[in-house]
């Protein structure tokens, strides 16, 4: 059983590093989440700034 | 849903404005979530603060059982788990699910539903379950099965508000932390009910093995999943930059939920569960220390470049904590894994530290982190930086503290384990870190406390929402977009997306052949070795002991006493032989424990008489001055004396503890097999049922009678003796003076409810023979325990500084006797106590405690008077006064004293 873990392991593992090597597309689809979720925070923040600008303007508004 | 422009430059320089909906996100259910989190946090922390209070003052809310030290201590844990830790995920998943999935979460009115259930279905009713006695003496999965009922529920509703949302979007790419969400989700789903329920349906070593695996699931597929999420979230939000490399968190994620299920039975090292499942456990248990080396890098690694980050920022600064305490406690979780170190920690506070490492260190901090830093980026909220500060140290101290106290402590307790000392040594020695430990929930607690009033003293805001003011992140503006497109992955790549299908397919194969291999193969090699082992007329627990086993279990009995003797010398050699899976085929659900404050409880059977085990149960410093076992006083009726149904149903079930075993023989087959005379170190053999042999010798601490018991003589010198007297004096204060009184006046504490009454050693003359045979072997049918494995200068102490206390005038009557005492002694007496008085008569044999030998011990003229007027309670020892006149007693006692032996060279001294 341990010999079963630690060959499933090992082989998972240079099998990821063997597609890593072999095949640079892997490499950009793999590391692409990271860029996507900084966009979607980028958004969310614009959207953010946005809209507390609005409440602000508005806000001065009244008081004047 | 809210429409946004989106500038997105891709690395060659062109720049499209995108017109995107981004989905709405529910703030009133994170900001409700969060105050869940602090309001059950503080409860929690208040929880184990009163526990740890216990170890020091076991009286201190010790007179209700709703305040006793095992039902709190399953709310701290459960509580912790579930209302802390889980209303924190939930608030961060209610945030970063739209953020991820680019959709809003399933439906506002479920995620409401799912409040009110984990809030008002499981965790309120489960802590009054608990503290009113209702509840599963299962680590982790204390709370009863009506609550597990509500928890999966809660699960699946997770499942359709947080991973729909993913299944919908149907994107291309999912960051990690969206699969640290999914998979937690799922495999926690799948997880809790083998964890909760199984055991209860399987029995002893066979359930220990699922257990086993809920222990280790409960953290690795739940706690861990989710604080990860929030860490990888967090650090690239806060810093701007894309983390160092998502490849490396895929296989960080992957590695985890493989190995994770694998760890669960690195728990019973050295147990009855085979030794294939065991060795499988601990390398697993290595692989995952690679992997958590494997994320821990990537994550420090994407604050590259940030050095000055965290002090600037305190969300992060939580989790930068956060992912250097799970480095270190996983470290340490493989290391303690490992034979020669399980060995000897195993049992201790080591342990205790380390979980307090990784649910406060690792995982709170984490989720503090993640909720600071959402809390600046929701509608008119913000922090008061200041307070956080203060939160930030305070926790970091109190946590450093704790678990640097609690580590040493484990390794105190480890060494006096180790050797020969009474098990009470171990208790002495750590007593002043058991203090130190609740002085450090103090600062714990003010931390959580602090981190409330920071979120509620922030910058009042009129406004609707947030910009993220993070000094921090506006240096790396330039870097946040640097974002590399999607799109340029070619359409013939397409095939990548399966990717996720098949890793998820290979997740839940890894995920049921964790159960394959490490519950349901060795479950089946355990059921086989008890059909051929278990004695086929052993007898399953009476209604009594039943209903004692279920009273046990609901006080937490098992998270001090341990009913797993390991195949480990030190183990054999203090409690007995190893536990075998038979004598656990009637444990629905097993009580093995993880944990030993007091001593294993696996061969009490025999081991001490009734009125001690109530009087300890009543209050357990009535008969061990040191203990800091809790009282429960509700099992009797105002005194030890007087039991409910309850508490002889508890007597019962522990009088019962390892009669099979004794019953059955078993023993005696094994020893008649082996040739060994001694315990071998079973640490290191190649497997447990080969390398196990109970000792040929009785064992120190739980006694039975040892014919090699030494006559131990007090020092002769008047100034060595002296000295021993003192010592003695010590130790008899420490040891004995809670039965047999300070004075030795048999009038201790304890001794309104023994019978027999603890000797009055004022009122006799005890022999050194007498005196060591008594202290090697204790008292068969009396509550005088063994002393055999207290040090022999400890024990030539004792026996001086009681001979110092008896009484000097009981000589011996030097002229013959008259015939009249002779002849009634012959009639009346000798049956028991021999013909000449040495407590051999025919009848003593099967008298416990034994007659008097007159040669050994003797009496006052006032003491034995007393004896013959009114009998010994709870011995064979009558009252005479109504058999014999007043001149037969005389003329009786005046014989006994002539069988007196001279007196010894010091006696009197």
């Amino acid at each position: 059983m341990i010999n079963l873990i630690v060959i499933l392991t090992t082989a998972i593992m240079f099998a990821l590093l063997l597609v890593w090597w072999r095949w640079p597309v892997f490499r950009i689809w793999i590391e692409a989440p990271k860029y996507s979720m900084l966009r979607q925070e980028h958004r969310f923040n614009d959207q953010d700034t946005e809209q507390e600008t609005a409440t602000n303007l508005s806000s001065n508004g009244k008081h004047t | 849903m809210t429409t946004s422009a989106q500038n997105l430059t891709s690395r060659n320089g062109q720049v499209t404005q995108v017109v995107a909906v981004l989905p709405s996100i529910e703030y009133d259910l994170i900001r409700a979530h969060i105050v869940a989190s602090l309001v059950t946090v503080v409860i929690s922390v208040l929880f184990g603060i009163t526990v740890a209070t216990k170890f020091s003052f076991p009286e201190f809310l010790g007179g209700h059982g709703w305040l006793t030290w095992g039902r709190l201590r399953y709310n701290h844990t459960q509580g912790i788990f579930f209302g802390w830790l889980g209303n924190a995920f939930l608030a961060f998943f209610y945030y970063v699910v739209p953020r991820l999935a680019n959709r809003p979460v399933w439906s506002r009115k479920l995620g409401w539903l799912l409040f009110g259930i984990w809030n008002f279905a499981v965790v309120l009713p489960g802590w009054v379950l608990v503290l009113n006695g209702i509840s599963k003496p299962l680590e982790w999965g204390e709370f009863p099965h009506v609550v597990d009922v509500f928890v999966i529920l809660a699960f699946i509703l997770m499942t359709f508000e947080f991973v729909l949302p993913f299944l919908k979007a149907a994107l291309s790419d999912l960051y990690v932390a969206a699969w640290y969400i999914i998979g937690g989700i799922i495999f926690t789903m799948l997880a809790y009910p083998v964890g909760n329920i199984v055991p209860e349906l399987v029995p002893g070593a066979r359930g220990a093995a699922f257990s086993g695996l809920w222990i280790h699931d409960a953290v690795g597929l739940y706690v861990t999943p989710f604080a990860l999420a929030i860490a990888y979230y967090v650090i690239p939000a806060t810093t701007r930059r894309p983390i160092f490399s998502h490849f490396l968190s895929m296989v960080g994620f992957w590695l985890l939920f493989f190995m994770y299920p694998l760890n669960g039975t690195h728990h019973y090292v050295y147990s009855v569960i085979p030794m294939s499942a065991q060795k499988g456990a601990i390398v697993a248990s290595a692989y995952l220390g690679m992997d958590v080396i494997l994320v821990v890098t990537n994550l420090l690694l994407s604050l590259r470049g940030n050095s000055g980050t965290a002090s600037k920022d305190v969300p992060l600064r939580f989790v930068w904590f956060g992912v250097v305490a799970y480095l270190v406690v996983s470290l340490q979780g493989s290391v303690q894994a490992l034979m020669p170190v399980n060995r000897f920690i195993h049992f201790t506070d080591w342990v205790i530290g380390h979980s307090h490492l990784a649910m406060i260190g690792f995982a709170s901090f984490i989720a503090l982190g993640g909720i600071a830093h959402l809390w600046q980026r929701i509608p008119r909220t913000r922090y008061n930086e200041r307070t956080m500060n203060w939160s930030f140290w305070l926790l970091a101290t109190g946590l450093t503290l704790m678990v640097a106290d609690l580590t040493i402590a484990g390794l105190v307790e480890a060494q006096v384990w180790e050797s020969s000392a009474p098990w009470i040594d171990s208790i002495r020695a750590v007593g002043s870190y058991w203090l130190v430990r609740t002085l450090s929930g103090l600062p714990i607690l003010a931390g959580f406390l602090l981190f409330w009033t920071s979120l509620v003293t922030g910058p009042k805001l009129s406004g609707a929402t947030l910009s993220v003011a993070s000094p921090v992140a506006s240096e790396n503006k330039a870097a946040f977009e640097d974002v590399s497109p999607v799109s340029v992955i070619p359409r013939s790549s397409s095939w990548l997306s399966y990717a996720h299908v098949v890793a998820f397919g290979a997740g839940v194969g890894f995920f049921a052949l964790s159960f394959l291999v490490l519950a349901i193969i060795p479950g089946n090699q355990l059921e086989h070795e008890i059909k051929q082992a278990a004695p086929v007329t052993m007898a399953n627990l009476t209604a009594s002991e039943q209903r004692g086993r279920i009273i046990y279990g609901r006080e937490g009995c098992a998270y001090c006493h341990t009913q797993q003797i390991r195949f480990l010398a030190a183990d054999v050699r203090r409690f007995g032989a190893p536990t075998e899976a038979w004598e656990t085929k009637y444990d629905y659900p097993q009580l093995w424990g993880t944990r030993r404050i007091g001593p294993d409880l696996s061969r009490e059977f025999n081991l001490r008489p009734c009125d001690w085990q109530l009087t300890h149960l009543y209050n357990p410093r009535l008969v061990v001055q040191d203990s800091v076992m809790p009282p429960y006083p509700w099992l009797f009726d105002g005194s030890p004396g007087h039991p409910t149904q309850e508490g002889l149903d508890v007597l019962a079930y522990i009088q019962s503890l390892g009669r099979a075993r004794q019953l059955s023989g078993f023993d005696g087959r094994w020893l008649a097999s082996s040739v060994r005379s001694e315990t071998p170190d079973m640490a290191m053999s190649n497997e447990p049922l080969a390398g196990a042999t109970p000792p040929a010798v009785p064992i120190a601490m739980v006694g039975g009678y040892s014919l090699s018991a030494p006559i131990l003589h007090p020092a002769a010198d008047p100034g060595d003796l002296q000295e021993e007297v003192s010592r003695g004096g010590a130790l008899f204060a420490a040891n004995c003076a809670s039965c047999h009184g300070s004075g030795g006046g048999g009038d201790g504490k304890a001794s309104a409810s023994l019978l027999p009454k603890p000797a009055n050693l004022t009122a006799a003359r005890f022999s050194d023979e007498r005196l060591s045979s008594v202290l090697w072997n204790g008292v068969a049918g009396s509550a005088m325990p063994p002393w055999r494995q207290l040090p022999t200068e400890d024990l030539r102490a004792l026996i001086a500084y009681i001979q110092s206390v008896n009484a000097p005038g009981a000589t011996p009557r030097i002229q013959e006797a008259a015939g009249l005492g002779k002849a009634l002694f012959a009639a009346t007496c000798a049956s028991c106590h021999g013909v000449t008085g040495e407590g051999n008569g025919p009848a003593a044999g099967a008298l416990a405690p034994a007659p008097t030998n007159f040669h050994l011990k003797k009496p006052t003229e006032e003491r034995a008077w007393d004896v013959l007027e009114n009998g010994v309670p709870g011995t064979a020892m009558p009252p005479w006064r109504n058999q014999l006149s007043a001149d037969e007693r005389h003329a009786l006692l005046e014989f006994v004293r002539s069988l007196y032996d001279p007196p010894q060279e010091n006696e009197g001294q």
